[in-house]
């Protein structure tokens, strides 16, 4: 098999006496869409905090397309491909949908010293992007971001990470407090984003939105992976329910 | 569902319209209740002492708009002034050094308050009211409180900053023409400059905006050396316009500019600021201290005029965003 996308080998993370990650091993690969699950406490926060770049770990390897990496922060996950939805605290309310697909890494034009940003581009890219996406509403690219639905503001997220090449997108409670046509929005996105060559990490409490749209389960229990190739397709929620739980060994 | 009327839809989605209608009534309040008021001379006037303020709330709203402020603006205006008369004064430098080194000064005082704020990560109330306390007693003590003289200097480098001219009878002041050009700049960097996206996100959501690798301390340290430079050279154009440098001078300013900033539609909590907003507030509050006068009120009424504009302008816009979520934050 080819080299995953993304590798961490027996990753360890303590926080004092309390051991959050004891050795993981965790892989995704190209075009794969992995569900993480677990319950409170199992691991999953600190794991994708570690691939994210907000802590580190204490000790183990991982590796981005086979070359070892160390991700000291969030800059440097992102310069790996790695980009990080969360829920809440992705974007900027108050300014427009394109102003926020764009934060950071403005486009410019004109002289250097104007600073100019290039709105023109940034808006025609933005529409582009929620179209591609799987946007149907017509939704203006300055649109304040304070307008939008909590599934759009998924979208939105989404957007950003393959318009800016994520070669991995780490989905943390994506579906959390959208209705049932949000959901189905969101899985959409996810789905589009895979089909379009986008790997994705999809966390989420509600186990029939990781059924509907992963590849492939990981199942992480004190720190642990106790499972980590459970096909959605031949396996049952209640299954993976018991494996969570510790009360099915795998 | 009925249509939105043009006038309600302009309402709910521009942040300047309340402060521009408040701006028009006002103007013909006055104008109607004194026939002086509209006369060039006072006019002229009141465009003399609008510009001082309003440079200093040039430099606020860009600072709350990326969610801090500075209450020790009042006492930079007074300070840089006396650094520089004194200076100049004592013979130690040429007038024009002396300018120099009190905007240096001005410039550290900022960054100060700046690297308190963002390393330290004191609270910008507890740093720059820390602040305005030690840069007033630094003017008091180092004039012993007492005025500076300014009217030994003749320097084409005043006429710049703080001349006058006549077009036809209509005086015009050099300052007016400082503040539209500070203006027209904070407008453009607000509006067009990737610097203003950062400032917005900063004040909006600054754990996104990290996230996104926006140096969200390194703006807010650049905008509180921006607000005390523009405090210092308000001050400065204030001292030679009332030929003295007092070490009392700007106590109080602080909070009126806020309160034009406010007042001007930026929002005290960040992430949403309107320059022309601004310039609506800080009109309005000047017209407000000139009108009364000219109406017969008096002047030491003047607190009572600008909390009550203060406490209906929060509560019109309270109303308008609690009606329209395009305008919530």
């Amino acid at each position: 098999m080819a080299e995953p996308l993304v590798r961490m080998r027996n990753v360890h993370k303590s926080f004092g006496p309390v051991q959050a990650l004891a050795g993981v091993d965790f892989a995704v690969h190209e075009k794969e869409i992995v569900g993480l699950l677990g319950d409170n406490g199992a691991g999953k926060s600190t794991l994708i905090k570690i691939l994210s770049g907000v802590v580190p770990a204490t000790s183990g390897e991982i590796f981005v397309r086979g070359e070892k990496v160390s991700i000291r922060n969030t800059n440097d996950a992102i310069r790996f491909g790695i980009e990080t939805i969360h829920q809440d605290s992705a974007l900027v309310p108050q300014l427009s949908i394109a102003r926020n697909l764009f934060l950071g890494r403005e486009p410019l034009k004109g002289p250097a010293f104007l600073n100019r940003m290039d709105k023109d581009a940034m808006n025609r890219i933005a529409g582009e992007l929620l179209v591609e996406v799987g946007i149907t509403k017509k939704l203006a690219p300055d649109t304040p971001v304070s307008l939008l639905s909590g599934g759009e503001r998924q979208a939105v997220s989404i957007a950003r990470a393959l318009f800016f090449d994520s070669d991995l997108i780490i989905l943390d409670e994506p579906t959390n407090n959208l209705g049932v046509e949000e959901t189905h929005g969101v899985l959409r996105f996810v789905r589009n984003a895979r089909d379009s060559g986008h790997s994705s990490i999809f966390i989420a409490h509600n186990i029939h939105h990781v059924f509907q749209v992963v590849d492939r389960i990981v199942v992480l229990r004190n720190g642990e992976v106790v499972a980590d190739d459970i096909d959605p397709a031949s396996s049952t929620i209640d299954e993976v329910e018991r494996i969570i739980t510790g009360a099915l060994a795998v | 569902m009925r249509a939105t009327p043009p006038l309600v839809r302009w309402l709910n989605t521009t942040p300047e319209s309340l402060p521009l209608i408040l701006v028009v009534v006002e103007i013909a309040v006055f104008a109607s209740l004194s026939s002086n008021f509209l006369s060039p001379g006072n006019i002229s006037n009141l465009l003399a002492f609008t510009p001082e303020m309003g440079m200093i709330a040039l430099g606020m709203t860009a600072l709350i708009t990326s969610g801090e402020f500075d209450l020790s603006v009042g006492s930079v205006f007074g300070f840089a002034p006396v650094v520089m008369w004194t200076l100049f004064n004592e013979g130690v430098v040429p007038l024009e050094v002396a300018m120099v080194i009190a905007l240096a000064i001005a410039v550290l005082i900022g960054l100060i308050n700046g690297l308190f704020v963002t390393r330290l990560r004191v609270p910008s109330f507890l740093v720059t009211l820390g602040m305005m306390m030690t840069v007033r007693g630094l003017a008091l003590y180092t004039t012993s409180g007492f005025p500076q003289r300014t009217w030994r200097a003749e320097s084409l480098m005043m006429d710049v900053i703080a001349g006058s001219f006549y077009i036809g009878t209509f005086r015009v002041y050099a300052s007016l023409l400082w503040f539209i050009g500070f203006t027209l700049v904070l407008l453009y960097v607000l509006r067009y400059a990737k610097i203003g996206n950062w400032i917005q996100a900063a004040g909006g959501n600054p754990i996104a905006a990290r996230a996104r690798g926006v140096r969200v301390d390194a703006t807010k340290t650049w905008l509180f050396i921006l607000t005390a430079f523009l405090a210092a050279y308000a001050g400065i154009t204030s001292s030679i316009r009332v030929s003295a440098a007092n070490p009392n001078s700007g106590t109080g300013y602080e909070l009126e500019v806020i309160a034009m900033v406010v007042i001007g539609g930026t929002a005290l909590a960040g992430g949403r600021g309107t320059i022309i907003g601004t310039v609506l507030g800080v009109l309005m509050l000047r017209m407000m201290r000139n009108g009364i006068v000219m109406i017969g009120v008096p002047g030491l009424a003047y607190n009572i005029f600008v909390g009550v504009t203060i406490l209906i302008m929060m509560a019109l816009q309270s109303y308008i965003e609690r009606r329209n979520p395009a305008r919530a934050r």
